[in-house]
């Protein structure tokens, strides 16, 4: 065999592979479920009726559907702002803050990281329990009255209520991330700024976001694109899109049309109008967080 | 970098689709596979079904609530007895309609379905044609005693489709409002028996600190069958036509006259703060609970309750049944009841020992052990009154069997209705919406599925 | 790292954040044990700050490890989160080196490919996967699990390893090559080590999330004996629940976070590198 030939041999042998099986069980299913958007079905009837763009056309008329994408959003938002400030904060204090026993909180703040979303779901959503919850009965100290506010159940606090896990729960992934990446700022630079009687607020201006920028944006688009791929899952356990589909998302108003009211080609055309906006958010955060990135060589 | 990855990927994304669109339409995923497991029984089909003496496979699947599920043992026990040449297996648990739910649309389903629980739906399964048509097998099935089934039967199978059966009404039950009658004995208060007598006894609990009314918040349908179906019916002069009505998404049905009355009714709870504040957020058992610790007086709910919660039933605690509590002064009660029903999958692969196992279990005797063991009552005529049946069944028959009550017909809703109709009468019952807001929601919900 | 003039006061703040972050952490998780230790009439006495009464409930621990198969739990997870990272790392590794070193035509287009589809949400994909793996008989087997999320680790770890091979200096290879080695004894000899931390973090990132995925779980796996942790958490919650067994349930919740907490305390120092190592460079 020739050098060329061989290294196109390489070169299928180790591209092929890979890109079978991704097309099998990757890009085949998202065609298929984008095929079956077009189509009116039960999910389990045997006839898949063709009514082309219809499911989308009644998918903009549905009141529904704009309160998930509001409250997908409001997640979205709500985690990055929640999750950057505190993961940044503790990222700070654990590595340039010199406090005791730093490591010991980067250990703990990871634990929510590995525990599953069932899980955390479940254990949320009775701390959050009006009666049996420890939420209720911790301000039922300071106020000297029985609380007994329903969190998950009413409109005004369920969003936030479900924000919070949410939060928790995502805290630990993006603080490790940042610790390294503050850890890989030379010291000098810190070194410099104090020889310039910078101040420490100053420092993390001008020394430590520019050169932890590229970190906090891919922790942004990371936040971004898992909360709308997959926040529902939190959604579906605590809440069931509840009440009066106040705390519905995309994702969860995708399975109860799908699973539970029989529309599996409406239940689609929500997947579709999903990676549409997935596809829109990055490129727009892309355009936004557009920054000097100060590269270390 | 990534943006113009990103268009790169829309083309590519795009240029698939219409590719896989055009390949793939006479490749549908849903049509009949082939069964992964090899049957073994064809030949059961064939042969003439002796009563005795099934062979083959045979499977049921049942869904495991409030009935729990000892009845079923002992029945599909007593089955494999009369037929030891057959193989049964057992599908069962809280989520086994989800669990089944690809082996349905596989075509690989159970022989059996008891239809019942979160993600079952009768009308669904007959629209998607997994249900065999019953109309002929009922028309001439009889038990092991020699008793027609349809003779015996309390309610008789729906009609769909224009007179075919395809369910067979196995539970018969009814919504209705529990209260306890010890404590109600020991405060002093009296059991309502119209709407103005439930107000008094309401106002009288709010002012001992007790919530008068709680409910299953996160499943509202608890709440629509054992107060806003029976208030409706009661509001309509005790006609129970109106929820057939709406059952068939008549237009108009969700807005009568009547259905403003009683979401009224519901309203004049919320607004004197009846309703308690937590039980939005609560869902069955954590609401049974706390109405079970005395949190609260009444709570709407289904027959099944007792045995849902035998476990945690405090001492002294004395269950007490209402069917309806929004009647005018002397006029009937309204039961509202249910039934949940039994089936045969049209792919079963053993319909004659199905069939012998629907007219195996229809007897009198199994609806006595249905009694016993479920405290609920089985869809047949039975005498309860000398066997062990928990006192809550035995006060609803009283009922069933009075002439001082109407029973309306069992009505069961579109899926979609049903959820708009759930979410509606939750944000009804917080303030979140009033009586017009409730009745235009289901009118277009309803108007949606007529299409 | 020199900790430098910092006012005592906005230090203290920042120490009570941390302490305050903790107990938010641990508190759930402390109340979790309590919960477990607890009858249902202490539940419903609505004072969840209490301690258990004693005798404290062990027994709730032993009756939810008889009731539901957390062995069999633990065992097909481990199974099914072993092999698919270890199949989506070679499959994402082969692919990422040659996009990295060998520009082919349509390579940038395919680097691409792989990249957005870590923004497709997998729940789109869900039913035509089904009807996928029902075709191929892997319905309720932990292969087809494992078919699955290896697929579904892919994008990432293709990422991750581009971007890992190229800093790799080229003339590792060159020297490789004039040693007479072919491409893959190259790429399994000299690059795929020298790549090993990258392996690691991707490694790392994938089992985590394998380990907890739990729609495809659920909706591929009818079988209790092939359950998955998470899959098996669901299902008794929701049974527990019928049977207002709240005790056992938190002694459920319990049980299936300990063993991780416990792995992830041994190795907390290589998994909090790994996780870093392919994302900071």
């Amino acid at each position: 065999m020739s050098q060329r030939a061989k290294r196109k041999f390489f070169i299928a042998a180790f591209i092929i592979p890979t890109l079978v099986f991704f097309c099998v069980f990757t890009l085949y299913p998202i065609f298929r479920g984008i095929y079956i958007s077009f189509y009116d079905w039960s999910g389990s009837a045997k006839n898949m009726d063709f009514i082309g763009l219809d499911n989308f056309r009644e998918l903009l008329k549905d009141p529904i559907i704009w309160t998930a994408i509001k409250n997908d959003y409001f997640l979205v938002v709500g985690k990055v702002i929640g999750i950057l400030l505190l993961a940044t904060l503790f990222a700070i204090a654990i590595t340039r803050l010199n406090i005791r026993g730093s490591s010991f909180y980067r250990v703990i703040f990871f634990i929510p990281n590995i525990i599953s979303v069932v899980v955390i779901g479940v254990l949320w959503r009775y701390v959050y329990n009006p009666n049996m919850g420890f939420i209720n009965s911790f301000l039922t100290l300071f106020k000297g009255e029985q609380v007994q506010t329903a969190w998950l159940g009413q409109e005004n606090t369920a969003m936030w209520s479900l924000l919070w896990p949410s939060i928790w729960a995502g805290i630990g992934f993006y603080m490790i991330l940042l610790i390294a990446a503050i850890l890989s700022i030379p010291s000098e630079l810190y070194e410099a700024a104090d020889l310039d009687g910078a101040s420490q607020g100053r420092q993390f201006w001008s020394v430590t976001v520019p050169l932890i920028w590229e970190q906090m944006k891919v922790s942004i688009l990371h936040i971004v694109m898992t909360t709308l791929n997959g926040s529902f899952i939190i959604v579906w356990i605590m809440t069931e899109g509840g009440p009066d589909n106040s705390t519905q998302v995309m994702g969860s108003y995708l399975y109860q049309m799908g699973f539970r009211q029989y529309h599996m080609g409406y239940a689609a055309a929500i997947g579709v109008l999903i990676l549409i906006l997935s596809f829109i958010t990055t490129v727009v955060l892309q355009r936004l967080l557009r920054r000097e990135t100060i590269e270390l060589a | 970098m990534l943006k113009k990855g990103l268009m790169v990927c829309a083309v590519l994304l795009l240029a698939l689709t219409a590719a896989c669109g055009g390949g793939n339409s006479g490749n549908n995923g849903n049509k009949p596979t082939n069964a992964p497991e090899p049957t073994t029984d064809n030949s059961s089909t064939t042969e003439p079904a002796a009563p005795a003496g099934l062979k083959g496979n045979f499977e049921i699947q049942y869904f495991v609530g409030g009935y729990g599920d000892a009845w079923w043992k002992e029945v599909i026990e007593e089955f494999q007895k009369a037929n030891p040449d057959l193989k049964i297996k057992q599908s069962a648990g809280p989520e086994i309609n989800d669990q089944m739910k690809p082996r349905w649309i596989q075509g690989n389903p159970p022989d059996v379905v008891y239809i019942d629980g979160k993600g079952s739906n009768e009308r669904q399964m007959i629209d998607d044609g997994q249900l065999l048509d019953l109309t002929d097998f009922l028309a001439s099935a009889t038990n092991p005693d020699g008793d027609k089934v349809s003779d015996i039967l309390i309610s008789q199978p729906t009609a769909y489709d224009g007179g075919k059966n395809f369910t067979l009404p196995l539970v018969f039950g009814s919504w209705g409002i529990f209260y306890d009658k010890a404590l109600f004995k020991e405060k002093g208060w009296a059991v309502p028996t119209d709407w103005a007598s439930f107000l008094a006894v309401s106002e009288q609990i709010k002012g001992a600190g007790t919530s008068p009314l709680i409910h299953t918040g996160v499943y509202p349908y608890y709440i629509n069958g054992g107060l806003i179906d029976s208030a409706m019916v009661a509001a309509n002069g005790g006609d129970g036509s109106i929820l057939t009505k709406q059952a068939a998404l008549e237009a108009g049905s969700f807005s009568s006259d009547a259905v403003k009355t009683a979401l009224n009714q519901i309203v004049e709870l919320r607004d004197k703060g009846f309703i308690d504040k937590g039980a939005v957020s609560l869902n069955h058992t954590d609401s049974q609970s706390q109405w079970l610790q005395h949190k609260a007086a009444f709570i709407p709910n289904g027959l099944w309750l007792e045995n849902e919660m035998k476990k945690d039933i405090p001492a002294g605690f004395d269950f007490g049944f209402i069917p309806s509590v929004a009647q005018a002064a002397g006029a009937n009660s309204i039961v509202i009841p249910y039934t949940n029903t039994i089936a045969i999958a049209k792919d079963a692969k053993n319909p004659d020992a199905a069939k012998a196992f629907l007219q195996f279990v229809f007897t009198k005797q199994h609806a006595v052990r249905w009694a016993e063991l479920t405290g609920a009552i089985m869809n047949v005529k039975a005498d309860l009154d000398s066997s062990s049946a928990g006192s809550v069944v035995k006060d609803a028959m009283k009922f069933f069997n009075s002439d001082k009550t109407t029973v309306a017909p069992v009505a069961v809703l579109n899926a979609d209705v049903e959820k708009a109709k759930q979410d509606a009468t939750l944000a009804l019952t917080v303030g979140k919406i009033q009586p017009e807001e409730w009745m235009k929601r289901l009118e277009d919900a309803a108007a949606k599925a007529r299409k | 790292m020199s900790a430098t003039k910092q006012h005592p006061f906005y230090k203290m703040l920042t120490v009570l954040v941390l302490v305050f972050w903790t107990v938010a952490v641990l508190y759930p998780l402390i109340w979790t044990l309590l919960g477990a230790l607890k009858d249902n009439q202490q539940f419903m006495l609505g004072k969840p700050w209490a301690l258990p009464k004693f005798p404290l409930l062990w027994s709730n621990f032993t009756y939810v490890w008889e009731t539901y198969g957390f062995g069999s739990y633990f065992l097909n997870s481990t199974i099914v989160t072993g092999a698919s990272t270890l199949i989506s790392l070679l499959l994402a590794a082969t692919s990422a080196y040659i996009l990295a070193r060998f520009a082919f035509k349509g390579s940038g287009a395919l680097y691409n490919l792989y990249l957005s589809a870590m923004m497709i949400p997998m729940i789109l994909g869900l039913i035509p996967l089904f009807f996928l793996l029902n075709d191929l008989h892997l319905i309720n087997k932990l292969f087809g699990l494992i078919v699955v999320y290896t697929a579904s680790a892919l994008p990432f770890g293709i990422f991750v390893l581009v971007g890992f091979f190229k800093t790799l200096p080229k003339e590792l290879e060159e020297a490789a090559s004039i040693d007479g080695a072919g491409y893959s004894r190259t790429f399994f000899t000299v690059m795929l080590p020298l790549a090993k931390s990258g392996l690691v973090s991707v490694g790392i990132m994938n089992a985590l999330n394998i380990w907890n995925e739990y729609i495809m779980g659920t909706v591929f796996i009818n079988d209790p004996s092939q359950y998955t942790l998470p899959v098996g958490i669901a299902i008794m919650q929701s049974e527990m629940q019928y049977r207002t067994e709240w005790g056992p349930l938190f002694a459920g919740l319990l049980l299936s976070m300990i063993p991780v907490i416990i792995i992830y305390i041994v190795f907390q120092r290589q998994i909090a590198e790994g996780v870093t190592a392919g994302a900071v460079k």
